[in-house]
Order: C-alpha cells, then sequence, then structure tokens
C-alpha cells in the first residue's frame, strides 16, 4: 500500500533489505526521489547480515581484482567518515612458518612476497585511514600474541576496520526513511506486473498483517542478492549468478586481540578475529545451489573451520563455539573456475532485452563498497528516469548517530549507569546515545541490564523499539545482538520480550509467538556446535524455554 | 602437615543434586555410612521450584484438570510408550514411583509441600501452567487446579522483570480446565533505584527485611476486590524459608500469596540447594567438594578435593550436561568413570546404533519441539541401574547410577527430570546400601 503521499506510484521501488537494497534506497531518497523499499523479511537477514563484519580492503582480492581492493579502501574511508561510532580497529597478524620447520626457499620467496604484497596493500591504507604494515620478529610476535603455535618465524601487520554490518544496514534504512523512503520490511515482493515490455509495479504482501498492496514504479531494483535467481525465474527474467554459501563460528568471547590470518587444510586463506564481545573463525565459500532460505551449517563446515584456526592459535579446540551462522554471497557468473577465483567485483544488468525494460538487477560487489554500489546503481536509476536529481552525498553525510561519537564515561557517570554497558550504547547509537540514555531519567526501570554478555539495557531495547521499525522481536537480533551472545537469550529473551510487547502493544499470545520465533532463531544456529559447555548451556535454555515456558 | 586420614564408607554417592541427595539420604536411612562427592551445585540448585514427576501423555489438552490422572499413572503411561525412558526400563518397579517421591518430598519438607498424588498447576513466568507432582511450599496455594474465584496475578510496578499479563495468560488458557479467572496487577513495589535494578537475589532480601513483606501484604490488600481467592507473585519471596515472607504477606492482606514458578536466575533453586545441604548435614552424610578423579570404581581409591575415599558400593548421580556426568569433546562420554553414553531416544533409543562419536548437527533435529536425541543422551542401565558398558555388561556390581546420568529421557524439557532423579536416586541409594526396593 502506498503511502498517501505517493498514490501515484514511486520512482523507484528497490527489492531487498540488503546493505545495497538499503544504500540504494537512501541514495535515492537523498537525490529527491520518491522510493519504496520492500524487504521480505528484515533489513541484513541475507548475506548482509552474515558478513565477516569488516569493511577491509580485500587483500585477498588484490591480485585479481585490483580496482575491487582501491575501490573497496576508498569507500571504507567514508564509512569511517559517515558511521565512526560503528567501527573498530582490527589489527591483523599474517604469520610465517619458522626456517627450524624446514623452510625452502620457495617458502623464504614466499614471505619476501607476502611482505612485498602487504606493502602493495598499504598503498590502499591512506583511503581507509588504516595504519601501515609492520613486520614483526617472532619474539615480537609471541609477546602480541602468545596463543600462536611455538615454531613461528615472524609475521607482519596488517590494519583493517571492523563494523557492524547489520547495524550499517539498517541506518541505511532509517536514513532513507528520514529522507522520505517508504520502507516496509516483512514485506515480500510477490510478482512484477508488466505493460508493453515494461515493468511497471510491484505486488506485494505483507507478512505480518496478511494485506495484499501493489506499488508502480518508475524503475525497479532488484537487489534480493542470494534470493534473486529464484525471484527471476517466477518472474520471467534471469539473473546470471554463482551463489557461494559463507559459514563463520562466534566464540563466547575474545580469543585474543589481533585476528590471525591462518590456512584452511586445503590451502584457502581464512582467519580468526576478535569482533566486538567475541571472536569469529570464518569463512567457508561453497558453491550453494539451494534455497537460501533453507540454509544449516553443517558437521564438515564446522570441522573445517575449527581446524583451520586451530592450525595457528591451538586453543581454539577448546574454545566454547556458541553459533554457526551463514550467508549466501552473490558472486558474479563464470564457469569452470573455483569459489575463491570468483571475482569481489559487481555489475548491475538491465533486464530490458527480457521483456522487462524499467528492471535492474545488483549483482556482486563488496559490503565496504556497498556505498559506491549505491551510487552507481543510483545514477543509473536516475538517468533511465530522466530525471534531474540533486548530487550525490552519502559520502559526507553522516548516517543517523554518526555526527559525533560521545564519550561513554561521560555518559555513564551522567546516567548511573555501568560505563561498559554506556560504551556499547554509544557503539551501537553513536550520538543517539544521549537519547536512548535520556530514557533512564524518565523512567529508571530501563536501567536494568537485560544481558550481560552484550550488555543489552532495557532502556535500549525500549528505545529500538521505538524507533528502529521492529516488526517482529527476531529483528532485535539485528538491532542489538538480542540473544546472540553466550547465554543465547537464557536471561534477556523474555525480558526484553516483554519491554518490546509493551512499546509494540502485543498481547500475551502474540508476545509468545515471537519469543518462540526468536529462540528457534537460535537454536538453528547453535545445532552444529552443541560440544562442550555449550551443551550445558543448550540444557539450560531448553529447561528454561521448552520446559519452564512450554514455547 | 599429615595428610587428611583416608574415608572408609560402604557407599560414595558422586553428585549433589535431587539424584544424589535422594540417594545419600535413602542410603542413610538403610544404616549405610555414606560420603557424598560434589563439585558444586548443579542443575538442581538452578531449578525453578517444581519437582516434575510425569504428565499424563495420553491425555487431551482440554481434558479438565480434575479429569487427569495421577502422577504414577501418567508415569505408567510414559513407560509404555517410551519404552527407551528410564520409566520404561522400571515399567515393573514403578509401583514405587510413590514411595520415592514421599521419601525425598519428606526429607526436604523445610521447602517442599506435601504432594497430593496427582499434579498441581502451577504459572511461570512465560505464561505457562505447568504441571507439578511437587512444589516449595512458596508456591502450593498457586495451584490452579485447587483455586476458586480470581487469582491476583501480580508483578512489580519498579521492576521490569515480570509482565503479570503475560503470567496470566497462562491461567487464561487453563480457565475452561477448570482454573481460576486471572487478573493481572502492578504492586506498588521496588519503586526505588535499588529495587528498580535489582537481580532477583536482591529482592528477595529486600523483602526480607523486618516491615517489608508486611508493608508488600498491605500494598497488595490494597488492590484486592470482592471474589479474589489467592494471589501469585514473582519467585523473590525471600531466600530463606524461616524468614516466612509469603506467611507474612498473605497475614497482612488476608488472602493466600504463593510464588509462580522461576526460570533463571532462580531464588529457589538457591533455597532448594540450601535445604538440601541442611538435610545432608543433619542425616550425618559427610560431604565433600570437589571432583572425583582418578577414580576408578568401588574398593578403590578415589581422590575428592584433597581426599582419599574408598567405598563398598559407588552412585553416580553426577548429572547431565549442566552437572558435568555427561560430557561432550567432540564425542560423548561419561566423565567419572569414562563409561560409554549409549542411551537415548527417538531414532537413537537402540542401543546397537553407537551415536556417541557422531556430529552433533546429525544428532539433533531442525525443530526444536522434537526430541533432540543428543539432549537425551546418557549411560545406558539395567533394571537394577547397573551402568552397561559397550558390550551391554554390568560394569560393576556394586556401581549404580541414578539421575540425569541416566540416558533416555530429557530431563530438561519432556517434564519427568525431578521424577527420574527422585525414583532411580532411591532405588539406587538403597541398593547400594544393600536394600532391595
Amino acid at each position: 500500500m502506498a503511502g498517501p503521499a505517493h498514490q501515484g506510484g514511486y520512482d523507484v521501488v528497490v527489492l531487498g533489505g540488503g546493505v545495497n537494497g538499503a544504500g540504494v534506497a537512501r541514495d535515492c531518497a537523498m537525490r529527491g526521489l520518491s522510493v519504496l523499499l520492500l524487504e521480505k523479511r528484515d533489513l541484513a537477514c541475507g548475506a548482509s547480515g552474515a558478513s565477516s563484519g569488516m569493511i577491509h580492503g580485500g587483500i585477498r582480492y588484490m591480485t585479481s581484482d585490483r580496482n575491487v581492493t582501491a575501490l573497496a579502501s576508498r569507500d571504507a574511508g567514508y564509512i569511517r567518515h559517515i558511521a565512526p561510532h560503528l567501527t573498530f580497529r582490527i589489527p591483523f597478524l599474517l604469520p610465517f612458518a619458522s626456517q627450524a620447520e624446514g623452510s625452502r626457499l620457495l617458502d623464504r620467496v614466499t614471505w619476501y612476497a607476502t611482505e612485498v604484497y602487504v606493502g602493495t596493500y598499504d598503498l590502499f591504507q591512506p583511503l581507509k585511514g588504516g595504519k601501515p604494515s609492520v613486520r614483526l620478529s617472532a619474539d615480537e610476535l609471541y609477546r602480541v600474541e602468545p596463543g600462536l603455535r611455538p615454531g613461528l618465524h615472524g609475521a607482519v601487520t596488517l590494519d583493517e576496520w571492523g563494523i557492524d554490518g547489520q547495524r550499517l544496514c539498517l541506518l541505511n534504512a532509517l536514513s532513507a526513511a528520514d529522507h522520505g523512503a517508504d520502507v516496509r520490511t516483512w514485506t515480500e515482493a510477490t510478482s512484477l506486473v508488466r505493460e508493453q515490455g515494461r515493468v511497471v509495479a510491484v505486488r506485494f504482501r505483507d507478512a505480518v498483517t496478511g494485506e495484499h498492496g501493489e506499488a508502480r514504479a518508475g524503475v525497479v531494483v532488484n537487489a534480493t542478492g542470494g534470493w534473486s535467481p529464484q525471484f527471476g525465474r517466477s518472474n520471467g527474467f534471469q539473473v546470471p549468478m554463482r551463489p557461494g554459501k559463507g559459514v563463520h563460528l562466534s566464540l563466547d568471547r575474545r580469543h585474543g586481540n589481533y585476528g590471525i590470518i591462518c590456512t584452511a587444510v586445503d590451502g584457502r586463506q581464512m582467519f580468526l578475529m576478535p569482533h566486538e564481545m567475541e571472536s569469529i573463525i570464518g569463512t567457508t565459500d561453497d558453491d550453494f545451489f539451494g534455497d537460501p532460505d533453507d540454509l544449516d551449517a553443517t558437521a564438515d563446515e564446522v570441522a573445517y573451520l575449527v581446524d583451520g584456526a586451530a592450525s595457528l592459535v591451538p586453543s581454539v579446540r577448546e574454545a566454547r563455539i556458541t553459533r554457526a551462522w551463514w550467508g549466501v554471497r552473490t558472486t558474479l557468473f563464470e564457469y569452470g573456475v573455483e569459489e575463491d577465483d570468483l571475482s569481489r567485483d559487481h555489475r548491475i544488468y538491465d533486464h530490458a532485452g527480457e521483456g522487462s525494460a524499467g528492471l535492474l538487477s545488483f549483482v556482486g560487489g563488496k559490503l565496504a563498497s556497498y556505498r559506491a554500489q549505491s551510487e552507481e546503481l543510483t545514477d543509473r536509476v536516475a538517468a533511465m528516469l530522466g530525471k534531474a536529481t540533486l548530487p550525490c552525498r552519502t559520502h559526507e553525510v553522516p548516517l543517523p548517530g554518526g555526527d559525533e561519537v560521545p564519550s561513554p564515561r561521560e555518559l555513564a557517570a551522567r546516567h548511573g549507569i555501568a560505563e561498559p554497558v554506556a560504551a556499547r550504547i554509544v557503539f551501537r547509537h553513536g550520538s543517539l546515545a544521549r537519547e536512548v540514555l535520556r530514557l533512564v531519567d524518565e523512567d529508571p526501570r530501563l536501567k536494568l541490564v537485560l544481558c550481560r554478555d552484550e550488555g543489552i539495557l532495557a532502556a535500549e531495547v525500549a528505545w529500538i523499539a521505538r524507533h528502529e521499525r521492529v516488526r517482529r522481536l527476531q529483528d532485535l537480533r539485528r538491532r542489538c545482538r538480542l540473544a546472540l551472545g553466550g547465554c543465547g537469550g537464557l536471561d534477556c529473551a523474555r525480558p526484553a520480550a516483554q519491554i518490546v510487547a509493551r512499546e509494540l502493544d502485543w498481547d500475551a499470545d502474540r508476545l509468545r509467538a515471537e519469543l518462540s520465533d526468536l529462540l528457534e532463531a537460535g537454536w538453528r544456529e547453535r545445532r552444529a556446535v552443541l560440544d562442550g559447555w555449550q551443551l550445558a548451556e543448550e540444557e539450560l535454555l531448553r529447561a528454561v524455554h521448552r520446559g519452564l515456558g512450554g514455547l | 602437615m599429615a595428610p587428611a586420614p583416608r574415608i572408609e564408607c560402604d557407599v560414595l554417592v558422586v553428585g549433589g543434586g535431587m539424584a544424589g541427595a535422594t540417594a545419600a539420604l535413602a542410603a542413610r536411612e538403610a544404616g549405610a555410612r555414606v560420603v557424598m562427592a560434589r563439585k558444586s551445585p548443579g542443575s538442581t540448585g538452578l531449578s525453578g521450584g517444581a519437582v516434575s514427576v510425569a504428565q499424563d501423555p495420553a491425555c487431551m489438552p482440554d481434558a479438565p484438570f480434575a479429569a487427569r490422572s495421577g502422577v504414577v499413572e501418567s508415569a505408567r503411561r510414559i513407560a509404555a510408550t517410551r519404552p527407551g525412558h528410564p520409566y520404561g526400563l522400571l515399567r515393573d518397579r514403578l509401583d514405587r514411583l510413590w514411595n520415592a517421591v514421599e521419601f525425598a518430598t519428606g526429607q526436604l519438607s523445610s521447602v517442599l509441600a506435601p504432594p497430593t498424588g496427582r499434579n498441581r498447576w502451577l504459572l511461570t513466568p512465560f505464561g505457562h501452567a505447568h504441571p507439578a507432582a511437587a512444589c516449595q511450599r512458596t508456591m502450593a496455594a498457586g495451584d490452579l487446579a485447587e483455586v476458586r474465584g480470581t487469582l491476583v496475578v501480580c508483578g512489580f510496578e519498579g521492576h521490569l522483570g515480570w509482565d503479570p499479563g503475560l503470567v496470566a495468560s497462562g491461567a487464561v488458557r487453563v480457565e475452561p480446565l477448570g482454573g481460576p479467572r486471572p487478573r493481572a496487577v502492578l504492586l506498588d513495589l521496588f519503586r526505588w533505584e535499588e529495587g528498580a535494578v535489582g537481580t532477583p537475589f536482591d529482592l528477595a532480601r529486600l523483602l526480607e527485611a523486618p516491615g517489608a513483606a508486611e508493608e508488600a501484604g498491605k500494598i497488595l490488600k490494597r488492590i484486592l476486590a470482592r471474589g479474589d481467592a489467592a494471589a501469585v507473585l514473582p519467585p523473590v519471596l525471600g531466600i530463606d524459608p524461616a524468614a516466612r515472607v509469603p506467611e507474612r504477606m498473605s497475614a497482612e492482606a488476608g488472602i493466600p500469596v504463593a510464588e509462580f514458578l522461576s526460570d533463571l536466575p532462580s531464588v529457589p533453586g538457591l533455597r532448594m540447594h540450601r535445604a538440601i545441604e541442611a538435610r545432608l548435614a543433619a542425616a550425618g552424610v559427610e560431604v565433600l567438594g570437589g571432583e572425583v578423579r582418578s577414580g576408578a570404581g568401588p574398593d578403590l581409591p578415589a581422590a575428592v578435593g584433597g581426599r582419599e575415599v574408598v567405598a563398598r558400593s559407588w552412585v553416580l548421580a553426577s548429572g547431565r550436561f549442566v552437572g558435568g556426568g555427561i560430557e561432550r569433546r567432540g564425542e560423548l562420554r561419561e566423565s567419572v568413570l569414562g563409561l560409554p553414553v549409549q542411551a537415548s531416544e527417538g531414532p537413537f533409543a537402540d542401543p546397537s546404533i553407537r551415536f556417541a562419536a557422531r556430529a552433533a548437527a546429525t544428532l539433533t533435529q531442525a525443530d526444536s519441539r522434537a526430541p533432540q536425541a543428543l539432549l537425551a543422551a546418557g549411560l545406558r542401565v539395567d533394571g537394577e541401574l547397573h551402568p552397561l558398558d559397550a558390550e551391554g555388561r554390568v560394569v560393576h556390581p556394586r556401581v549404580f547410577a541414578a539421575g540425569a546420568v541416566v540416558g533416555g529421557h530429557d530431563p530438561a524439557s519432556d517434564g519427568t527430570g525431578m521424577g527420574v532423579a527422585i525414583f532411580t536416586g532411591w532405588l539406587a541409594g538403597r541398593a547400594a546400601a544393600g536394600r532391595g526396593a
């Protein structure tokens, strides 16, 4: 259902609430176009929410796709500018094996090449505000990271930026809405309406209310990512793509302060890195031909990742793995090439030749480049509409909360809350942390810390429910990591659900259904990693939610 | 310093939860000298106040409370339909189940209300009505099958921890089955900084203070209306039963006052843990803190917290994953004696299927509500509760297993966990002391 301002339809209807969809919606809206964004689930539910959470230059792609590295590095710098609160430095170590382990000439050539390689990457660092690489001796290496296996010769460092990719996506959608876009989550585009070889409208269905609607569109942008091939098939157009499944593991805490680049059993490069309150092991990359709605991590994927990380950090085997999570990346189509060698470049397909004029599909790309990709798409959209628009300003106008990063210490003192909790709120909300914490002055009950793992305050849940387009409880997984930490929602899920229900006026049955849905999502991510103490945690979760809650 | 002397005893009980406590007390009652080795509070110390034994599996969900079968009959029906369940294994001895329940609840009568033979229906913080053969004394007055008229479901004005509307919805759903009409209210309590951000333990201590429970009772009385028959409150009505918080509130309000069940963190769990400790001490069970290391079984010395213990019989009551009796480090194993884990439910109930080394994902199902083999994994035992080895032979004639370490049931969620703990604990304790059931 179009808003009253758009009875005549929209300039652009964007399909897909990933970072590209949200990014293009923001850019279009800021340039003065009328925009409708449709997302069948929540924002960042697909690959954007399952990325490694880095706005890196992609050193991995430097030899094959140097323009990808350059684009990503420059745009990482822009993201640091428009959302400084949401990013954090991750120094990476790239260790070498020692001569004592029988290194040959080839290995030494490789070290030398690595230094040159990383040195070349340094040329991109000023673009994203990173520090230059440093060569560490074995002594220095073990001093900074004693958990590495013995026998290493040294390392080079490289500097990358971590980010909360889910909130990056959310902030783009919120900004789009601030600029007049209609953003509809949990609303699926069911079909396209064509007239004389043109796509003129999109039909959709709201999954929460069951309501159907139709929106007329000047241009339709298909940014449905891994869902594109399927959506294309049922709507009479083709989106060439090599979808690849990527799995990550989360550990219950930070397993060190440096990212470690390691080699997997098949020679692929992978990593173990600290990220927010946990550590992440990633990533697998395998062709995926199934339904992206029906993904699961498998036992062999978990073993592959643990073995790879343990090759350099043996204690990972003793660590508690709390989740395995996944997404489908949308690499460009090429036949006869290994997954890793596929280009991370992006492409825009115009479907005019398939009787679908006015329809563009976006494929490929990287999280770090989402803004430049969105700019390119918006340029195309504006050209197709033949409309004069305002210039692109997405690289200089801060995202919501990105104008300033307040001091957590001052906020903690002013509002009487713990500083680590204030730090988490500043990280997620930037300057809007002041608004979040103003709630506790009005209502001291909102000082209740719901989750000790993630530092979630009752006030933050209430604020998110009011201001961040929450339609279902599980949306809070992506807004503030509700029930994603080591506790899996043991302490926090029910009280958080109660607060959301109060804000959104849900009755008890709805609350229970939403809670059940939230917990089911957690179970799916834990199934493949139930081992050690995580199994004890599962027993407690099951006792409380299933046994006592009847959920 | 000279090493502490070796302890010789009749029965060594490993584990101090409901199963271990019942076994130790039953063995003690039979005249045995009993030592308990316990490393830390296990899952019983985290329990919510209900002693769930069995719920009639054949009962239609809309059958009135009064029409439902008693606890023992319900256990018999479970035994008939779930052969891998400990009740199935012990089906010929289920006539003694009630003796065991009466024994355990009698031993812990400082916190547990006497059981009636049928399930009480107790509200939970999630808006669910939960059946329990026994429950803490602080909770009995909230039995939905007993309260007539209106049940006042309370939350606290000053604390966001419990939503009385959500809690009351559990009663709304069972009102047509003979339950009371619920009314959700907020009591004007904890409306100051310390109360607003307190943990359940903080709130319980605040209510124990002189005058606090009386004040709470007066606040409750102010909102009472005609027909209000009883009130249930969040499970924070004092940690120490001797503080008599519900009784003091009730005296002021003029109606019975009870707690609903607790999730985590759990004040009733701590209360139960303390009651068990007190009872073990009073009964003369020697409790050693620490893990059992280098334990090889009966007649051989086991190192427990710096002491050496030699026992004629062993009872493994070491729990499941929370307790630490069963662990998985890539593969499932029993942690004290290293016994094979080969009992479960569903497709893995057949002991010929070796599942202990399988990947976690293949031992679970995508729907979390479905039975999960991994969560039901534990020791396989014979009808005398002797653990069995990989070939199905008795490991040792004087080693017994009790409680969640025994496989074939999901103690966390299938509503029989405490019942299995009590029944197997009672049988194993008596057998270990040399008395048959």
